[in-house]
């Protein structure tokens, strides 16, 4: 009844290829949109910025460049949160060495180096698969957090040796370090979220992400029907862990001010790939929902029993919310192995056919 | 299209629940948020602490109905050490906080920036980094009662028996955590190493390989040093303890930080590790203060502990005399300004001009459980100073007089390595409006 798609008609080839050809896609969209840039800005609290939309939308990045990698070219890496590390030493280097540069430019400069260095551990994607190749980025993730804490350089010899963000403004408006405010920090993230994953969405759907997908389904028939295997796999490494260099940057930079080695150590790896799981592999918005119930659920199941206004233990509550948070896990990849995605496709399938179903 | 309306209602009516309840947890009394890891790798550690923490500020609820006859809202904030959480934490509780206990090195340097803007003190005892001693600098941040490189230059001075040029030709091993926590004292070491002409090596255990140590042991036994430095974390210790009595290392010389001086890390051997030493700013016994915290906490069933014995451990003990400072603060400033419900400004004044005298400590019945502590406006540790402590097979008791760090020679790296910090998250707001007095 809400989703009903006949009557739509498409009469050009423009219309049936548009992002999103069903009237109420796009009208969900905008809805989604205006929440995130009005409705949310008007009533969150300092708290809700930085412990739930910031990290929310940092997270779904990640996650998204893990999933153009995994997802849409089927190569398996467990090194997400090092090319992270990578991207934000990067923009710290960057902006120590050049101070009066824009921080855009230096974060979008960042991701080439965790592009670089992505190339770099992706070559042996070239030679071998799957939990191989897995074992591979492994190694990339041991290898970079360690010369996170060894090379000195890095964080210019700091005595903590972590990386501190200074003050930075753009135009005149502050939007690193401690005197900027959430607000502002939130919209230059979800700017540069929202560039990106529609800069993806198209992506995806063109020419490179087709290829990266035949490579997915199967390597040798992607090679026999004329795909250069190397570039295509080499490029899915190159954009994957650019979007992931952003991630870890916008990470350091503009939700937690400092950061050392370890925290872009596997934990942190193994999250993104929860994420990108449970969100769904091969999809855009799955992320976004992958993230939202691994970063954003267990926030707000710490914050029920205060609203209840019962007392429990903050200890006991963080037992009770790993116990929460994992069998929901557990129960979404069995009611759905494919991911939340999936599970919303599902959902609109119904609703679209709904009340009348044959 | 009702439905989508229905969709954005719902998602708004989210996001305001979120945004007041951070608004409704507003509380009467005097809010003192503890980010406590009970949780994750490194409670065993975290637990005790907290446990002492805890028990201090009920019992003086209980007995003397909080501070000034203000009550205390003693609130935890799990962290499970993790800096996601810690963030989470710090923003969660900053609303009515009069003070901000990080308790780690990570979380501290996320949230010390911050603090400079909110306004809030940040309080990090016997952790931090060794510059927050720098009150000029770090207007707001206090790590009291010792700092990292005290430590250092105390162990160093009694395994030189006060006489630091008996160090000349020795050779001294540092097994340190490959993290700026276990970092921290190689500057002052390596000074001290060039001052006096012993041989420092620095021996680095990373982060994943802390219960498996057979490398670094190895390498110890091959170096054949004349003392073991440890500046272990969590796990680390006892992963040492046992690999220091598997391959006989004498445990005499064997000296750690104090956090690697938990009973538990020790039990676990027994008698095999008599001999190894821990500084430490709280001496163990049995203090009048315990008397009070069994009576009006422990007995009436409010503490988080398993058993009355866990009272006597070293970190049990210690929490209880971080939270005495932190209480004691916040009655410098009720004196000071002549109010009870003082703010996160009043208590800042209180710590910086903090004033804990021996006759003091025995009034709150600690006598002789940590040094006298008086801090000041360029002074945001007050290096009161440590003992040694050594354990004995079952327990650990005093082996030294109090240890007094050299200030003359550790002040000006201080200085040195503060600058360093301002500059680099420029521009740093130093003491500001701030007036010192």
């Amino acid at each position: 009844m809400f989703y009903r798609t006949s009557g739509q008609f498409k009469t050009t080839y423009e219309s049936d290829q548009a992002l999103f050809p069903i009237k109420q896609d796009m009208v969900l969209l905008v809805v989604i949109l205006a929440a995130m840039y009005v409705v949310f800005p008007m009533f969150a609290s300092e708290f809700t910025y930085k412990a739930l939309l910031v990290p929310v939308l940092i997270y779904s990045l990640a996650s998204l460049g893990l999933n153009i990698l995994t997802g849409y070219a089927g190569q398996l890496s467990l090194g997400t949160a090092g090319f992270m590390g990578v991207g934000a030493y990067a923009c710290y280097k960057i902006t120590t060495i050049f101070p009066e540069m824009n921080i855009i430019v230096a974060l979008f400069l960042s991701g080439f180096f965790s592009a670089a260095v992505g190339v770099a551990f992706g070559l042996p994607s070239l030679r071998i698969k799957g939990f191989y190749l897995a074992i591979a980025t492994l190694a990339s993730q041991f290898f970079l957090v360690w010369l996170f804490e060894k090379w000195a350089w890095l964080y210019n010899y700091n005595a903590s040796g972590a990386i501190e963000v200074r003050t930075m403004d753009i135009f005149g408006l502050v939007v690193t370090g401690p005197n900027a405010s959430p607000m502002v920090q939130y919209y230059f993230v979800l700017g540069i979220v929202s560039v990106v994953t529609f800069a993806m969405i198209n992506l995806t759907r063109g020419r490179y992400g087709r290829t990266w997908k035949a490579v997915r389904d199967m390597d040798i028939a992607a090679e026999l029907v004329g795909i250069n295997l190397m570039r295509a796999k080499l490029s899915a490494f190159a954009v994957s862990s650019y979007i992931v260099g952003i991630a870890g940057a916008l990470m350091v930079f503009f939700w937690k001010g400092a950061a050392e080695p370890n925290l872009f150590d596997i934990p942190m790896s193994f999250q993104i790939v929860f994420i990108a799981i449970i969100g769904g592999l091969g999809s855009v918005m799955g992320n976004f929902l992958g993230a939202i119930l691994i970063v954003a659920l267990p926030v707000v199941l710490n914050l029920l029993p205060e609203m209840l206004g019962l007392s429990i233990g903050s200890a006991t509550m963080e037992h009770v919310n790993v116990m929460v948070v994992g069998s929901l896990i557990i129960m979404f990849l069995i009611v759905e192995p494919h991911g939340l995605a999936r599970f919303w496709a599902l959902i609109r399938e119904k609703l679209i056919i709904w009340p009348f179903p044959h | 299209m009702k439905h989508f309306t229905n969709l954005g209602k719902a998602v708004a009516a989210g996001a305001l629940a979120v945004a007041m309840s951070t608004a409704a947890m507003a509380a009467d009394g005097l809010n003192f948020p503890n980010l406590t890891y009970r949780t994750g790798p490194f409670a065993g550690t975290g637990t005790p602490i907290m446990n002492g923490q805890r028990d201090y500020m009920l019992m003086l609820n209980e007995r003397d109905g909080g501070i000034g006859g203000v009550p205390i809202d003693y609130i935890e904030c799990e962290t499970g050490y993790n800096t996601n959480k810690g963030v989470e934490c710090y923003e969660k509780t900053k609303g009515e906080a009069l003070v901000t206990q990080p308790w780690s090195t990570g979380i501290t340097l996320q949230v010390m920036p911050r603090t400079n803007v909110d306004r809030i003190p940040i309080l990090a005892p016997g952790y931090g980094f060794s510059p927050m001693s720098d009150g000029d600098t770090f207007a707001w941040a206090f790590n009291p009662p010792v700092s990292y490189w005290d430590g250092a230059y105390m162990i160093l001075d009694y395994i030189a028996s006060g006489d630091m040029s008996s160090l000349k030709g020795k050779k001294i091993v540092l097994l340190h955590l490959d993290h700026p926590f276990g970092k921290e004292p190689i500057p002052l070491l390596e000074k001290l190493a060039e001052m006096h002409d012993f041989k420092l090596v620095p021996i680095p255990v990373g982060l994943k390989e802390m219960q498996n140590q057979s490398a670094q042991w190895l390498q110890i036994r091959r170096e054949r040093p004349d003392n073991v430095v440890m500046w272990g974390w969590g796990a680390m210790n006892a992963g040492a303890i046992t690999e220091a009595v598997k391959t006989r290392y004498p445990m005499e010389n064997f000296i750690g930080i104090w956090w690697s001086g938990s009973d538990a890390d020790l039990q676990n051997v027994g008698a095999k590790a008599k001999g190894y030493k821990s500084v430490s700013f709280n001496a163990p016994g049995n203090f009048p203060v315990l008397e009070d915290i069994r009576k009006h906490v422990v007995s009436k069933g409010n503490s988080e502990i398993k058993s009355e014995a866990d009272m006597d451990t070293i970190f049990y003990q210690r929490g209880i005399i971080i939270s005495m400072i932190l209480a004691e603060a916040a009655k410098t400033a009720q004196d000071n300004f002549g109010e009870k419900n003082i703010n996160a400004e009043q208590l800042r004044w209180g710590l910086e001009n903090l004033d804990i005298t021996a006759a003091r400590l025995e009034e709150l019945g600690m006598k002789g459980m940590t040094p006298p502590l008086k801090m000041a406006c360029d002074n945001h540790t007050g290096h009161s100073g440590a003992w040694m402590l050594e354990w004995n097979g079952e327990e650990f008791v005093q082996a030294s007089d109090l240890l007094t760090p050299n200030r003359e020679l550790i002040k000006p790296l201080e200085l040195e390595k503060a600058a360093d910090y301002a500059k680099n998250n420029a521009p740093w707001p130093g003491r500001g409006d701030l007036a010192c007095n």
